[in-house]
């Protein structure tokens, strides 16, 4: 066979003693960083190109996708403690995260979402060694009308995200969609809600909005609930999962892998997108759905796999076509260029050193995150046992520095602020977030491909079914939003 | 009494530069010891990956190697707006000597379309480096053999899609559609779809949803390596050395058409003189290293420096032809 042959080749360059080292570091780095809401891994490792600008290439990429995977790793760590998203990739991971959390039960679900970034980590990391060459198809396939299909699928999400109200999910996930097309249009450069301000100009970042309508909202909350009894001490709980609870996420995390490994191979899908996916493939599957984002431990674990499976598929386009997904790994192939690597169809026979030795190292470098990381738990769950006024200030604090290291914006952090309160009002009269943070997610690259895909076809709206991709996504998608429907109309017919 | 003394000092001195630059006023300003104090925001106005963010990362790592500088030259990128976001932001930040971003036609384009509320005019030139040319790709078992092949199917298919990485009405955009109405095409008959970044429209050609893409003939050289991509013309005067030198110019072709893409520095307005001069200065001497020729050679750019004040008037120049052109094909909105 062979990948074994390759992969033994990796592994002696991944195992050489500073490569080594370098993973090592790349993972607790980017665990750090991960953890602290809002600063991502893309300032982090553009920060450290001039580090690796004198390794090997190899151990240059080996040290910095450490980083990435490191943090997208370590950032369910406050989206469940304190429903402050670490990455934007966990986002959805704070749904049942944090719920649970509340319930006294923060060390199983930080030992879930260990466990499931485990597995969605290392299932990628096969795929991507098995399967990069012939995935890089699978990306190119992926044109403007395929890429509205897919987001159209995405969006049919809502259904299952908005927990009471069909009506307040969607009104939800229009102002998402809103908020997401601010800004300067990339196809004509039209200013659209800018309100005349340059602040605008740039359109709101996604963690500003997520990190104000999940975590400030949440402090808001607090405080308006606030009581003078004396705090219920908060227990973090036992980090085992019982054997029926083992079964009951094996299914899905092995099933939101897969899906988040192939989302994060399409270009500007990624693990955002991957999670949410996972997440709402999960609900509708569960026989016990409606209990998901009340602290349902499967909520937890797809979209953590999901993600972590994401991460790696972003390799795909990046090593085998030399395009990068997403804004992380766009750093990764500037690194690499300016290491004097030039990504592309021919990296394979070129710098097989560099592929395999990541490869490789991507292996060892899972591992190292759930030994560092299961043990870690209990103290950094303790956080909660910080009495909550200094807990909520805590809160404050990590949002504003996360905000704040995004773009140096004072504006910003005042949109922070805007919108905690629009979570809170959001929160109060049952509007549900999760919606929005959707809609925000996929609603100007569902608008770029749909305009993109037009213009190609020269206005002749069958380009989106005369494609078989396209053509499946949307029957897909209109299959998932009628299909509620039809049961619940079988059901009435039934008992009527 | 010192501190009231210097700030009008420096506002006037700002005053006279800005006015001088505008006049071609040479920046005899001692070259004093000015030396950043902290480190440099350099900023390339796009995704990582593209043409201003190779620059950036480039010249930032030669100069660190050859340790030209004491400081950091810290790579941000600010995508988006065909750059107009990355321009708004340094014309926020007038007088910081610390801020540099990477500058190409786009500068001149993007304002001339209507995109922009800011134009070269607003920035202190620093210095221009390099040049690169555009390139026509095709997928390699594409049936256009020759870029004649390529305009008689647009002229017979107004469908035809060209994908390109930057914005309509900017630099791609204009490489194609001038090279078309040099060609006798009316400009508006190239169907030419916007794409964030040359990658993007890469893959979009690999995988069949836009049947050529024009781009920087050094970004494609990954893809170029590869079978699966064909060029079929690169718009400089003469062929390029090295890996493209296969690839035929259009003016081989008959189509009497030329593309600079140069690339340089620049910094925010009112910028100090003295910053001014130190940082024209660098990159004259980061150019005369071995590390940057073995860069240059690895990525196919041709050194075209000009200092502060020669890149003001050519910047200059470059406005006055890029109007007439784009006046010409009717995409002139400004």
């Amino acid at each position: 066979m062979e990948s074994l042959n390759d992969l033994i080749y990796g592994f002696s360059i991944a195992l050489d003693p500073m490569n080594l080292m370098y993973v090592f570091i790349g993972v607790f780095a980017g665990t750090l960083i991960g953890m602290l809401p809002g600063l991502g891994p893309i300032s982090a490792l553009a920060l450290m190109i001039p580090i690796t600008f004198n390794m090997s290439p190899a151990s240059g990429l080996i040290l910095m996708s450490g980083v990435y995977y490191g943090a997208i790793f370590g950032g369910s760590t406050s989206s469940i403690l304190l429903n402050a998203p670490g990455v934007a990739g966990t986002v959805a991971t704070s749904f049942d995260g944090y719920p649970m959390a509340k319930q006294g039960l923060a060390g199983k679900a930080l030992a879930i979402a260990a466990y499931a970034s485990f597995v969605g980590g290392t299932i990628s990391v096969v795929g991507l060694m098995l399967i990069a060459p012939l995935l890089s198809k699978v990306a190119v396939s992926f044109g403007p009308a395929e890429y509205f299909a897919l987001m159209a699928l995405g969006l049919t999400a809502v259904v299952s995200l908005s927990d009471k109200s069909l009506v307040k999910g969607l009104i939800a996930a229009v102002i998402g969609v809103m908020i997401s097309i601010m800004g300067i249009d990339l196809q004509t450069g039209t200013e659209r809600y800018t309100f005349d301000s340059l602040n605008m100009l740039e359109g709101i970042d996604f963690l500003v909005v997520a990190l104000g309508i999940f975590a400030l909202a949440e402090v808001f909350y607090m405080l308006l609930k606030a009581s003078n009894k004396p705090q219920e001490r908060n227990v973090i709980g036992s980090l085992k999962l019982s054997k029926n609870e083992v079964k009951e996420i094996a299914a899905p995390i092995g099933r939101s892998s897969i899906l988040g490994f192939f989302t994060g191979v399409l270009p500007g899908a990624g693990a955002t997108i991957g999670s949410f996916l996972g997440y709402s493939m999960e609900k509708r599957l569960a026989k016990d759905g409606d209990t998901f984002g009340k602290g349902n431990i499967k909520g937890v674990a797809a979209p953590e796999a999901a993600n972590n499976a994401a991460c790696g598929g972003s390799f795909v386009p990046l090593l085998t076509l030399g395009v990068p997904g997403s804004g992380t790994t766009a750093v990764l192939l500037g690194a690499l260029l300016v290491m004097g690597v030039t990504p592309g169809p021919m990296m394979l026979e070129q710098r097989p050193d560099v592929f395999w030795g990541v490869i490789a190292s991507m292996y060892i470098g899972n591992i190292f995150l759930l030994v560092l990381n299961l043990p870690l738990i209990p103290y950094i769950a303790r956080i909660l046992d910080a009495p909550r006024p200094l807990l909520l200030a805590l809160i404050l604090i990590f949002c504003m520095i996360g905000v704040y290291g995004i773009s140096f914006s004072t504006f910003d952090l005042l949109m922070l602020l805007l919108f905690g309160l629009v979570g809170l009002v959001m929160r109060l009269y049952g509007f549900p977030a999760a919606p929005l943070i959707l809609g925000l997610i996929l609603g100007a690259l569902m608008e770029e491909s749909m305009r993109r895909a037009l213009q190609i076809s020269g206005g002749e709206w069958s380009i989106f079914i005369d494609k078989p991709i396209s053509l499946s996504l949307l029957a897909i998608a209109l299959f998932s939003l009628t299909a509620p429907l039809i049961k619940s109309a079988i059901k009435r017919a039934r008992s009527a | 009494m010192n501190a009231m003394l210097k700030r009008p000092m420096k506002t006037l001195m700002a005053v006279g530069v800005s006015l001088g630059l505008a006049v071609g006023f040479s920046a005899t300003v001692s070259a004093s010891d000015w030396k950043p104090t902290k480190a440099v925001e350099y900023i390339a106005p796009a995704n990582p990956g593209g043409g201003w963010d190779t620059l950036v990362r480039t010249t930032a790592n030669v100069i660190r190697a050859e340790g030209l500088s004491d400081q950091n030259f810290a790579a941000i990128n600010v995508p988006g707006g065909g750059g107009a976001i990355a321009w708004a932001q340094v014309a926020r930040d007038s007088k910081n000597d610390h801020k540099l971003f990477a500058t190409s036609p786009p500068i001149i384009l993007v304002p001339l379309s209507g995109t922009s509320r800011f134009n070269h005019k607003d920035f202190t030139p620093i210095a221009r480096l390099i040049t690169d040319y555009s390139i026509v790709l095709v997928r390699a078992d594409s049936p256009y053999q020759t870029v004649t092949d390529l305009f008689d199917a647009i002229k017979s298919n107004s469908r035809l899609s060209v994908g390109g990485g930057s914005a309509a009405g900017s630099m791609d955009h204009i490489a194609i559609a001038g090279a078309a109405s040099v060609a006798g095409l009316k400009a508006s008959e190239v169907n030419y779809i916007a794409f964030s970044g040359g990658g993007e429209a890469m893959t979009n050609l690999l995988g069949g949803h836009v049947e050529a893409v024009i781009t920087g003939a050094g970004e494609s050289l990954g893809q170029l390596e590869g079978t699966q991509l064909r060029a079929l013309a690169v718009s400089s005067p003469e062929r390029i050395q090295g890996a493209l030198s296969s690839v035929p110019t259009f003016q081989e072709q008959g189509v009497d058409y030329t593309f600079d893409i140069w690339r340089g520095v620049m910094g925010p307005k009112d910028m100090s003189p003295e910053a001014v001069t130190y940082y024209q200065d660098l990159f004259a001497k980061m150019m005369e290293t071995d590390s940057w020729t073995e860069a240059t050679t690895r990525l196919g750019w041709l050194d075209a420096y000009q200092n502060s004040e020669e890149f003001g008037v050519f910047l200059d120049e470059q406005l006055e032809q890029f109007s007439a052109v784009l006046g010409e094909l009717g995409l002139l909105r400004q």
